[in-house]
């Protein structure tokens, strides 16, 4: 978005219909709504080529559910996508073949990675097309977008001020 | 007695969705050839009823994030159908041009990412990049000048969100085209040295014997190369309007997959997408495309599926070519799009998407409300073709060793850049309560 007035972006993966998938895209809009202009908000439906045009030498939070064994709904994954390997159930998001860790090694090999890349991954337990967020899903979403806000508001300073005569 | 051996995939990379592999054979030949697609059912046709018509192109276009316009537009065609709406050559325009933008996406993404590896030895497209880094910012630099298109006309890259019934919700001025030409022309060029590149990629010859030849499916019209219309017609003489879709193809359950086999009523598989529209219709391409094959020595009519990456880069030069004809024709339509009033009905639709045919089907009731829904995709349509091919191949290749045998499986398999998301489908649903079966 030209609009954006810092180099950070909000980017959710996801399907808005396959239940606790859509945890990407939910946050997504919710921050959208508090954060206007400030900060653009880019949902990827799974196209993870995008994500090199999108993410190239910005700062950026990534959002997606997760599936994995041993971890309960809910359960909320922090990584520095830059510095650490990712898990495999961090990798499972199909896009014709291509992963987030490939997207990932792919910007690496063109130079095309974020200056920062800090990776919220929510675990998830239904994944049923038309199903709504699991409550534990819902809750997660909520401290993720304080952390996500948080966050932005110490490294941003905040959205503008917009009173100003 | 041979020794019966066994290729398991259990994963088949580099294809969208969760799919494997499972091939038993022995120095006598091949014996069972099973693709399997086990990615959970969709249930998107169950899932529309009740919603309302004017939802049907966003929703399905969730089926997939690749194809998310070939859904659109099929939901839109289908409905209008139903609704006896024709639009208008302007909104037509827009549409073929929406179109364009996603096969320059969807294609390139295969040419480049997926299918390019196979042919150049390498197990992924980020290996290919550490040697080709240049191939790979090209294929990238191509893609970006169809999401331009998609996310001008569309609001959005992915999932677009400004088409409707009836046309568009809001329309471009001409004088927002402007910018996207210069990117179009740029990428055009890059396009034409794709199709150059892609025809110099060694290919394993596999052609079926006369009697053995595929049955190519694709929609057909006297005007132009097919996106959003036409009559479906084939190479052994089908020509058909597309309301008679479901007398002639029918979809099968078979056990092994959650995706349902779709053939032709008794003549079996049939062969959908870029192969199937190029050779059905390679008189409406545009003379630059047309030059181009000829230029490199490819055939008006091609049959090897490895070469399937050529005909793919001839039609992302043509949607360029088609996109920027579009673009200098552009009159802006009077209105963003035609009004439209329920009533009970059926409509369908076929239209290509870079996959192939792509068939809908909705009915109505008075309110507008989806009563029932039926989605073919091409990944269904093509499986069993898909299947015979390795049963067709593997002869021809059991003296490679073991690895090099499930590689070629592999690569036999992206021709025809199977979409497994899109291709799982799920039977009707029956719900058994006492005293009452419902649907």
């Amino acid at each position: 978005m030209d609009s954006a007035v810092t180099d950070w972006a909000v980017i959710s993966l996801g399907n808005h219909f396959r239940g606790d998938d859509s945890v990407g895209p939910y946050l997504l809009h919710r921050l959208r709504e508090k954060l206007g202009d400030s900060v653009d908000c880019i949902e990827n439906g799974g196209d993870m080529t995008r994500l090199l045009e999108d993410w190239t030498r910005r700062r950026v939070c990534l959002v997606d559910a997760i599936m994995a064994h041993g971890r309960q709904a809910g359960d909320i994954i922090r990584l520095n996508g830059l510095a650490e390997a990712m898990p495999a159930s961090v990798c499972t998001t199909s896009s014709h073949g291509l992963n987030l860790a490939e997207a990932i090694e792919l910007g690496r090999v063109m130079g095309a990675l974020p200056l920062q890349l800090d990776i919220y991954g929510i675990c998830g337990e239904n994944f049923t097309t038309s199903a709504a967020l699991s409550p534990a899903v819902e809750a997660a979403a909520a401290k993720v977008e304080q952390e996500i806000l948080k966050s932005l508001m110490t490294q941003t300073g905040g959205p503008p001020c917009t009173s100003n005569p | 007695m041979a020794k019966s051996k066994t290729i398991k995939v259990d994963y088949l990379a580099r294809v969208e969705g969760e799919g494997a592999l499972y091939i038993r054979y022995d120095d006598g030949g091949v014996h069972d050839v099973k693709l399997k697609i086990f990615e959970p059912p969709r249930f998107f046709e169950g899932f529309m009823r009740g919603r309302d018509y004017l939802e049907a192109p966003d929703i399905t276009a969730r089926i997939c994030g690749i194809c998310p316009v070939a859904y659109q537009m099929s939901a839109l065609h289908a409905m209008e159908d139903a609704l006896g709406l024709v639009p208008t050559p302007e909104l037509s325009a827009l549409r073929r041009l929406i179109y364009c933008g996603e096969w320059i996406e969807s294609h390139t993404l295969h040419i480049y990412m997926l299918h390019a590896p196979d042919f150049l030895g390498y197990p992924s497209a980020v290996a290919m990049a550490k040697d080709h880094p240049k191939i790979v910012q090209v294929g990238l630099q191509i893609k970006k000048a169809g999401n331009a298109i998609v996310k001008l006309l569309g609001g959005r890259e992915i999932h677009p969100i400004n088409v409707r019934v009836g046309g568009f919700y809001r329309v471009p001025a001409a004088s927002e085209l402007k910018p996207l030409r210069e990117q179009l022309l740029q990428a055009r060029d890059m396009a034409a040295e794709t199709v150059r590149w892609a025809a110099s990629l060694p290919f394993p010859k596999f052609e079926r014997s006369a009697e053995d030849q595929y049955e190519f499916v694709a929609l057909s019209h006297s005007q132009e190369y097919p996106m959003n219309k036409g009559r479906i017609a084939s190479t052994r003489g089908l020509d058909i309007p597309v309301s008679e879709y479901d007398s002639h193809f029918r979809e099968e359950h078979v056990e092994y997959t959650n995706a349902l086999h779709s053939v032709l009523v008794e003549r079996g598989a049939y062969f959908v997408g870029p192969m199937a529209r190029y050779n059905l219709n390679y008189d409406r391409l545009s003379p630059l495309v047309r030059q181009t094959a000829e230029d490199i020595g490819f055939p008006p009519f091609c049959a090897n599926p490895f070469q399937s990456i050529v005909v793919r880069s001839l039609e992302v030069l043509y949607a360029f070519d088609e996109a920027l004809r579009i673009i200098d024709g552009y009159q802006q339509p009077q209105e963003p799009y035609l009004n439209t009033e329920p009533r009970a009905s059926t409509g369908c639709a076929a239209t290509e998407a870079p996959r192939g045919l792509l068939y809908h089907r909705y009915s109505i009731d008075e309110r507008g409300k989806i009563t029932d829904a039926k989605i073919v995709p091409p990944t269904s349509q093509n499986q069993k073709t898909i299947e015979d091919d390795l049963r067709h191949m593997l002869p021809k290749f059991l003296h490679l060793p073991e690895d090099k045998l499930q590689a070629q499986c592999e690569q036999a398999i992206r021709n025809y850049d199977p979409c497994i998301s899109c291709s799982t489908h799920f039977l009707q649903l029956h719900l058994e309560r006492s005293g009452r079966v419902g649907q």
